[in-house]
């Protein structure tokens, strides 16, 4: 069986893995969701609620069938592209997400480009003046800034820029409904902010720390021993093999801003999906819950696999090991 | 001084524009000098005001996200009231001073206990251009008396008979009720009995034909549920002057804290609910301001009456000595609201709860009643829900205070679709919440048989029938001092023998921009000056 071999065979085995975690975290998802206390009918209707309305809605909106039935209508709608209809909002979930996964994306995505490379330069930098004063320095804000939690780092940003100390940056983000959040650059720069400060100590000490090791290899002292100019072998030698790890952290981090924009999200009031699921979970809008953490849950395995497949196609012996087998 | 200086410094007061007074005082042929100058008791009253015409008014508010709505008639979240206000207008209002005053009514009273007669004002407009006529009054009368529409007004509504209204002529409207009820009055001036056009939204409170068509002071121009609404000036407003804002712009925000970074940073105008923790860093900015509405809001603690240990009135006389009230109202609503006495609506002129003895902590006399009702060493659970400020708070300062009374309360904090689902109103111990209503009205939702939210079981109560009976010749007694005495002692049954804990009432805490001017302090249930009185007594200086 040739799909089996080589890297054309990793990716497949990997993609069936990854298929057998999403269906695991559907059923713990469903599970989950069933076991929550209240119910979506009486957090629609409110205290107000009569028996009779909270009975009909629940019979329009599928409560009163048995679990099982209801895991397979969610899970083959999902299948088929229909993630369902939101309890709250009477409309199906994907157009109420669409926007709100568009607005997710873009924060994530400028949050990404700005810190992966930065967090590359400071760790190959840090790395290349060890035990210099910059690299203590970096050493030791990198160290307190990834004990910080998000929310902290947020509303810290709030206080100095926004609403206390400074008056610079609006510290939470009013945008117009439709009108995508692009269109407010200032009202951005304080969640990236939060996001890239979440982001980049990881990405920065883990480049730190297999340069310091790739640094003293044989090949590099070979190198330095040809002549080669200091700045041509730490970018042209050292860098490029010191990037897969890199790559590795840098993956789990942009899968964890997934779950991260949830806080960043409520501290700024981003439309996002992260806004979107605190309101759902309010509201027992079950399949907007579900949909939202499969389809969280989703990005982790896809950004898990990427690295993966990255680290062996930027890592010589992985790939001839792999094409051997 | 003249005469119409007088007349047009209170048209100030009640919210006239310079540009306004001089087109009024043409009209009233009063002699202005050149240059526009006005009597001096009226630009001392403008200068007073210092009114200033447009602009966008952003508020805060929060809601239930995606779930929210608009309509004429109906609330669930803040963000759904906050709408509605902008909107529609309502027969009559209750006012700052919860007094009834007319709105679209001209004329409002019952002619006898089960009669009552509604005349609106002339040439009033919707917003799509319709003339208001007592059929739109009659529809609207009907929604909400539609049972199976669930409108939040229906409960006040049972004694309507929605077939026996007979219209005299185009403005009036002559209403035969199945029962005497004096406090359908008060029902009609409730926020959300806003009057709608016919063939308003017929079958649902989430939309339908005109369900945006209003007489109120902004029109709906845009709505995004769980995000923002866009309302516009009706410029047929029939109040004249008003409303001041050309724009009024409505944003959920799910996060109290964000709201306050919002307010802090200028992004918006006002919020409704300040966090109490965060008071004061709002406090310190000249440019804003903290409001304060002392309002009949309260979150008891129900014992249910037929239920053990609550059966015996000694067990629930004992519990009402556990509350150390002053605590509850300092450390659970970090001193926004004042103690209460076990009895409801305050601002009702029939309120008792201030001539019956105040009950104060005494955890002595709370452990010999409970070992004269053999009910020593008692275990009970308290369930409570984070659905409104100071219940859980409160629930958790009481099992603290109960603890000296030889009780020991495990405090059971469950989300408010818990507290609230299959098992309310069946708990035998448990919080709650409510607005501010006055007596009668508030009997009928909370303690007679057959109320929507019974949560004490008080019709189960040995001597319920004379509380029945009461509560029937006070809605039929017309004269105030009379009824008055009747309410008195319907109250004192509930103060002695009742389910309710009720240890404060709350305030509500919002904030705004000194940018903005007009909130006057209100003693209602909504917040901001019931939101400036829908947008409209409000206004930029």
């Amino acid at each position: 069986m040739a799909l089996w071999r080589g890297i054309p065979g990793f990716i497949v085995r990997r993609l069936l893995l990854g298929l057998l975690t999403l269906f695991v975290v559907s059923v713990i998802i469903f599970a989950a969701t069933q076991a929550l206390p209240g119910d979506a009918a009486r957090s629609i209707l409110g205290r107000g609620a009569t028996p009779e309305s909270l009975a009909a809605l629940r019979e329009q909106l599928g409560l009163n069938e048995p679990a099982l039935q209801q895991y397979l209508d969610w899970i083959g709608g999902f299948l088929t592209g229909d993630l369902g209809t939101s309890l709250a909002a009477n409309i199906p979930v994907s157009e109420l997400l669409g926007d709100r996964l568009l607005y997710s994306a873009f924060l994530m995505l400028i949050a990404a480009l700005i810190s992966v490379p930065l967090g590359i330069v400071i760790g190959a930098v840090s790395a290349r003046r060890r035990d210099t004063a910059f690299d203590h320095t970096m050493s030791m804000t990198t160290l307190g800034l990834a004990a910080l939690p998000e929310f902290v780092v947020g509303l810290t940003l709030v206080v100095l820029f926004s609403t206390t100390v400074f008056q610079w940056l609006p510290g939470v983000v009013v945008t117009e409904p439709g009108v995508g959040p692009w269109n407010y650059p200032k009202e951005l720069i304080l969640p990236t902010a939060t996001l890239v400060i979440a982001v980049v100590p990881y990405t920065a000490r883990i480049m730190r720390a297999s340069m310091v090791e790739i640094l003293e290899s044989d090949y590099v002292e070979m190198a330095r021993l040809k002549g080669l100019s200091e700045r041509l072998v730490l970018w042209r030698h050292a860098v490029p093999n010191g990037l897969a790890p890199t790559f590795q952290v840098a993956a789990l981090n942009l899968a964890y801003l997934a779950g991260g924009i949830v806080v960043v999200e409520t501290v700024f009031n981003y439309p996002g999906i992260g806004l979107a699921l605190v309101e759902a979970v309010q509201s027992r809008d079950m399949p907007v819950v579900q949909a939202l953490a499969l389809l969280i849950a989703g990005l982790y395995v896809a950004l898990n696999m990427l690295a993966d497949i990255a680290t062996i196609l930027v890592s010589p012996r992985l790939r001839t090991s792999l094409a051997a087998r | 001084m003249t005469s119409a200086d007088e007349a047009l410094s209170r048209e100030v007061e009640r919210g006239m524009t310079r540009p306004d007074l001089l087109r009024r005082a043409a009209a009233l042929g009063i002699v202005v000098a050149a240059g526009g100058s006005l009597g001096p008791l009226t630009e001392a009253a403008l200068a007073r005001t210092q009114i200033r015409r447009g602009g966008t008014f952003r508020l805060a508010v929060s809601g239930a996200g995606a779930s929210d709505f608009i309509d004429g008639q109906h609330i669930v979240a803040k963000s759904d009231i906050a709408r509605l206000m902008t909107g529609w207008d309502r027969l009559a209002y209750i006012d700052e001073k919860f007094r009834i005053q007319l709105e679209l009514a001209s004329e409002l009273r019952a002619e006898k206990a089960n009669q009552i007669l509604i005349r609106i004002r002339p040439g009033i407009e919707f917003h799509n251009g319709k003339t208001l006529t007592i059929d739109d009054v009659i529809y609207s009368i009907r929604r909400t008396a539609t049972k199976k529409l669930g409108l939040f007004g229906n409960g006040a509504f049972q004694s309507v008979d929605p077939k026996r209204m007979k219209k005299l002529d185009n403005r009036t409207v002559r209403l035969f009720l199945k029962r005497a009820d004096v406090t359908l009055i008060e029902a009609f001036a409730q926020y959300f009995q806003g009057i709608v056009p016919v063939g308003y939204a017929p079958k649902s409170f989430r939309g339908g034909p005109l369900h945006t068509i209003g007489t109120g002071p902004f029109k709906l121009q845009s709505f995004t549920p769980g995000r923002q609404s866009v309302h516009v000036k009706n410029e047929n407003y029939w109040r004249n002057g008003q409303p001041y804002f050309d724009q009024v712009v409505i944003t959920n925000f799910p996060d109290d804290s964000a709201k306050v970074n919002a307010l802090l940073g200028g992004q918006i105008d006002a919020m409704t609910d300040v966090p109490f923790a965060q008071v004061p860093v709002v406090r310190r900015r000249n440019n804003l301001k903290i409001f304060i509405s002392q309002t009949g809001a309260w979150t008891p603690l129900c014992m249910a009456v037929d239920q053990e240990p609550f059966t015996d009135v000694r067990v629930r006389r004992a519990f009402r000595l556990l509350a150390n009230r002053p605590q509850m109202v300092a450390q659970g609503l970090s001193g926004a609201g004042r103690i209460a006495n076990d009895i409801y609506s305050p601002f009702d002129p029939a309120y008792a709860g201030d001539d019956f003895p105040q009950r104060k902590y005494d955890p002595e006399q709370a452990r010999s009643l409970l070992k004269a009702a053999n009910k020593e060493n008692l275990t009970i659970d308290l369930i409570t829900s984070p659905a409104d400020t100071g219940m859980v708070e409160g629930a958790t300062i009481f099992a603290e205070n109960a603890r000296a009374g030889g009780v020991r309360v495990n405090v059971k904090n469950v989300p408010g679709g818990e507290l609230y689902g299959p098992q309310y109103l069946k708990w035998t111990f448990s919080a709650d919440y409510w607005g501010t209503r006055s007596y009668l009205p508030q009997a009928a939702f909370g303690s007679l048989a057959g109320a929507a939210f019974n949560e004490t079981h008080w019709d189960k109560y040995p001597n319920y029938p004379r509380y029945a009976r009461l509560y029937r010749q006070a809605v039929a007694t017309v004269d105030d001092r009379k009824r008055a005495a009747v309410i008195r002692d319907m109250q004192r049954m509930e103060y002695d023998d009742g389910g309710h804990i009720i240890w404060g009432f709350k305030n509500l805490t919002d904030a705004y921009s000194t940018k903005v001017g007009g909130f006057k302090p209100d003693r209602g249930t909504l917040n901001l000056n019931k939101y400036g009185n829908g947008f409209r007594t409000i206004y930029f200086v």
